[in-house]
């Protein structure tokens, strides 16, 4: 049963990515809509499929199975896994929905063929990557779902700065997968075999090595910080449907390799746990901080899913430092954390890719200081922001609130319990965890508040106009999702079998909601109804202009003071003069440049590090035979050698 | 859910908005006295939200609903939070009412969707307030959260009921040095959390002063009101975290008459008196300058994690 459906899904995503290909040269709507459909049908089969594993809590089931001598493809769909499906396929209903519309919208003629089929077979990777039984199968798909997502992205290929995110991605990517394939190649000479399965005896070197490439090839893919410079620059190149697969949903992959390989394979390590979690504590402070200064919209919100990837390491971090401390059962509550984030960003962050993305649509720009009142103008997509804004500044009763909330609970019980040094660290990673969300709430009310409220600051922003139905319908699914997983998280967690003594939010949303009518009803009774339209107090101008409103620099220019040691300007001031004391004034130049600190200290030099190594090794490619002949010579000698050796 | 908690409901609802009113005048009232003035009648505020209520609401042509759901939205999160702090009679907690961090994060709630009003008039004043409330508010937000971690510790419990029954248990007064301690911590977090002097100042409606009040610029009548109101509300409820964990004596466990009355009588004295103290300290100093905050709100964090690292090695 499970295995039929499983095919069904692929069978679709399949076909889905291949009626496009063949029919490629028609422009036509329809071709385009059954392709996505197609996506759609195979999400609702995957929900099907992972709602029994997850809810049963059968045990991991090998679907298909083909060895082939030391390689082997595998299928198996355990509970993590059907966690991860049901995600994908969530999030992959709401966002065809969206993009049936989106994409007509689009340039390109018949090329959105080509996007629609791409979208479905970079879907079919994601799903084979979760469902992978062994790390061969893994790789292939992982593989897969790097290519296929550099095509989306490298969709807009004529503008300059897409094909510029997209060179930065491919390196990213394929330096992730790299890393990836290094750590499997190295699990492999620990076990011998592809299994997906714990390293036996005590742990070596090369554990820790093979853990250490892992890490870094999953935190790549992710966008964990000091990996993280290909987020901010591919989510707004690439079309906003895109960016919300590839932020709700990729990025979660990626938490599920390393998730999956931190539970099944390696045994618990205090040092594992405390690198998860110093990388995930930096990428949430610093992602939060980055995105207040970014006046990018989508930028932002990258900048914004780098702060919640490193919530969610900081979950797998506490999970592995607990275990490793042994206590299993806060350390439970650490990992469910984790994994109940993971869902609830990519619910409310493709919400949001989405909901921007109707208003970049409909704004024609993507900076937020060309925004405001569209609230007036999109009001639907207005609430839909709102309420994916709420839920990603962690505020009760929705959904982020949920999850933080159990985050926050993990520190709370570990803190009386593990050893005094671990204790003081783990107060330092709480404190700077209350300072990213306090922070993420204050970066969308900048948002939230420059887009939509206040007066239009553009022409364009003025001329505004509400998107069609689909591209509501999906955000409408996805803010439903969120505001029904926080409501109902402890019912839904204690169905999904687990006992976390957590609050009821569902008692504090009805709490809420009744103190909301009574305080309407006693306002009704108490006070008149009267309601008068009138200027907004410009200390006495008549008529208030956009040019005087609060902008989004404005709003983050106190944060931006506070924590100007980490945005790293340069302030640059020369000036010369007629004569030698200095007063007269000749000429001058000034500037304030926002430093790009990883960008400028570790991208730059280690690429200027590759092109002067591949420059040298370049030499020997000088088109002669005789060099050609001399390199495969000395190839196959050493190899011999090499080989002998072993022996 | 018992029926003891549903009159726990409604008894702390009661006194806490009963109550508010009064602790905001009588700051007002001694901080006339200390610049010697008369100052406001005790029983001011009761009057001016009695006034306002009656008063028709005028929104900027600019505002969509934003504006008229925040005081309403402020006002239930608010009154939903002080469910969360019990003032005179601790029942046992039903259904996680009393989590500490929730009860920070419907504080949140309201602080979202004020600043958020602030920006939809497209009014410069209400920007400047949203843009530097939601800043202060999260660079206090570590201090905050370490000082509750640390009750928590000391309590061993996540659960303000929980908290104020194992400090009435422990003997109430006099309270050890820790909690003294925490004590400290929490009137910093009280003084930034109600927006007062050095951090903002209550008074005034100048440009150069205003965070909470320029939010409000905009709102009037019942509106206005509302956001008044809660914001005593809150004052109160920060108030009483700090009085039922240092001085918790006379906080009634069982349900009886005589015994809230007693503990509604002892609150409103203890409540006073850290009214008094509270204008006082407001009096006794200039507000600071806006960017020379983070060094208080930084030493105000080192304060506490010093604290609960000796906590945590003795």
């Amino acid at each position: 049963m499970i295995l039929l459906l499983f095919i069904g899904a692929a069978a679709l995503l399949i076909s889905g990515f291949l009626l496009p290909l063949i029919l490629g040269k028609r422009d036509s709507r329809a071709i385009r809509s059954v392709s996505l459909v197609a996506g759609m049908a195979a999400s609702l089969l995957l929900i099907v499929l992972a709602v029994p594993i997850l809810l049963g809590g059968s045990p991991a089931a090998f679907l298909v199975h083909v060895p082939g001598g030391l390689f082997s493809l595998g299928i198996s769909i355990d509970r993590l896994a059907a966690f991860f499906l049901l995600l994908i396929a969530i999030v992959t209903i709401c966002v065809a929905l969206y993009a049936a519309e989106y994409f007509e919208h689009l340039e390109g003629g018949s090329r959105r063929n080509l996007l629609c089929g791409c979208t479905n077979l970079f879907i079919l990777s994601m799903v084979l990557v979760v469902a992978a039984a062994d790390t061969f199968t893994f790789f292939l798909a992982w593989e897969l779902m790097a290519a296929t997502s550099f095509f989306l992205v490298m969709y807009e290929y004529e503008q300059a700065a897409t094909s510029r995110a997209g060179i930065f991605y491919f390196v990213m990517t394929n330096l992730s997968t790299l890393f990836v394939l290094l750590g499997i190649i190295l699990l492999f000479l620990q076990t011998g075999s592809f299994v997906i399965g714990s390293i036996p005896g005590p742990s070596t070197v090369l554990t820790t090595l093979s853990f250490l490439s892992l890490f870094v090839g999953f935190a790549i893919k992710s966008g964990i910080i000091p990996f993280h410079k290909w987020l901010p620059y591919a989510h707004p190149a690439s079309p906003s449907p895109i960016s919300a697969l590839m932020s709700g949903v990729m990025l979660k992959v990626a938490v599920y390799g390393l998730v999956r390989f931190t539970l099944d394979v390696f045994s618990p390590d205090l040092l594992f746990g405390l690198l998860i979690l110093a990388f995930g504590t930096v990428s949430a402070v610093l992602g939060v901080i980055y995105a207040l200064k970014e006046h990018d919209l989508k930028a932002m919100l990258a900048y914004s899913s780098i702060e919640n990837i490193g919530i969610i390491f900081m979950g797998i971090g506490l999970y592995g430092i607990l275990s490793a401390c042994g206590l299993p059962l806060i350390a439970s509550v650490a990992l469910l954390a984790a994994l109940f984030h993971s869902f609830n960003h990519a619910l409310f962050k493709s919400l949001l890719f989405l909901t921007s993305g109707s208003v970049i649509h409909a704004t024609h720009t993507r900076d937020i200081e060309q925004m405001g009142g569209i609230i007036h103008r999109m009001p639907k997509t207005a609430v839909f922001f709102f309420i994916g804004a709420l839920a990603i500044a962690a505020l009760p009763p929705l959904n982020g609130f949920a999850s933080e909330l159990l985050l926050f609970m993990a520190f709370f019980s570990s803190i009386t319990v593990v050893t005094p040094l671990v204790k003081v660290l783990l107060f330092l990673c709480l404190a700077l965890f209350a300072l990213t969300s306090a922070l993420s709430a204050a970066c969308f009310v900048k948002a939230f508040g420059s887009v939509f409220l206040g007066l239009p600051r553009s022409v364009k922003a003025g001329d505004a106009q509400e998107v069609p139905f689909l591209m509501l319908a999906g955000p409408a699914f996805l803010s439903a999702g969120c505001v029904i997983l926080g409501l109902l998280a402890l019912q839904l967690i204690t169905l999904a079998g687990f006992t976390v003594p957590m609050p009821d939010l569902l008692f504090v949303g009805i709490l809420l909601a009744v103190m909301l009518v009574l305080i309407y009803a006693a306002l009704l009774l108490i006070s008149p109804r009267g309601f008068r339209i009138g200027e907004t107090w410009g200390c006495g101008t008549l008529s208030q202009a956009a040019s005087t409103e609060y902008t989004g620099h404005g709003f983050s220019e106190p944060l931006d003071i506070i924590f100007s040691p980490l945005y790293r300007t340069k302030i640059r001031n020369e000036r010369r003069f007629f004569d030698d004391h200095g007063v007269i004034f000749q000429s001058g130049h000034a500037e304030i440049r926002l430093m790009k600190v990883f960008e400028e200290y570790l991208y730059l030099p280690a690429a200027s590090c590759f092109i002067r190594i591949t420059a040298t090794v370049s030499r020997f490619q000088n088109g002669c035979l005789d060099t050609s002949l001399l390199a495969a010579f000395v190839t196959i000698l050493v190899l011999i050698l090499f080989l002998g050796w072993s022996v | 859910m018992n029926m003891e908690f549903v009159v726990y409901l409604f008894i702390n609802t009661a006194t806490v908005l009963l109550a508010a009113p009064l602790f905001v005048s009588l700051i007002k009232k001694i901080k006339a006295k200390t610049q010697g003035r008369q100052g406001p009648p005790v029983f001011q505020t009761y009057y001016q939200i009695a006034k306002l209520l009656r008063k028709e609401v005028v929104c900027s042509s600019h505002a969509s609903w934003i504006t008229r759901a925040a005081p309403l939205v402020n006002m239930a999160a608010i009154l939903v939070a002080a469910l969360f702090v019990p003032l005179v009679f601790v029942p046992e907690p039903v259904g996680g009412i009393g989590n500490i961090i929730v009860f920070l994060y419907l504080l949140s709630l309201a602080r979202f969707f004020m600043a958020l009003a602030g920006l939809d008039a497209g009014s410069s004043f209400g920007g400047m307030g949203s843009s530097r409330e939601m800043s202060i508010s999260a660079i206090i937000e570590p201090t905050t959260i370490i000082v509750f971690a640390a009750m928590a510790f000391v309590f061993k419990s996540m659960d303000i009921f929980a908290m104020f029954t194992g400090a009435t248990v422990t003997g109430g007064t006099p309270a050890t040095p820790v909690l003294i301690l925490i004590g400290i911590s929490l009137f910093i977090i009280l003084v930034v959390e109600t927006s007062r002097i050095p951090v903002d100042n209550p008074e005034t409606h100048l440009e150069l002063t205003m965070i909470h009040e320029g939010m409000l610029l905009e709102q009037s009548g019942k509106n206005l009101a509302l956001m008044e109101y809660s914001s005593a509300i809150k004052l109160t409820l920060m108030m009483a975290l700090l009085i039922n964990i240092v001085i918790p004596a006379g906080l009634a466990l069982t349900l009886t008459a005589a015994g809230i009355a007693v503990a509604a009588v002892l609150f409103i004295i203890k409540g006073s008196v850290l009214a008094v103290i509270i204008g006082l300290f407001e009096s006794s100093m200039a507000k600071k300058r806006f960017f020379q905050l983070p060094s208080l709100f930084a030493m105000a964090f080192f304060f506490s994690t010093l604290i609960i690292i000796i906590e945590v090695f003795v």
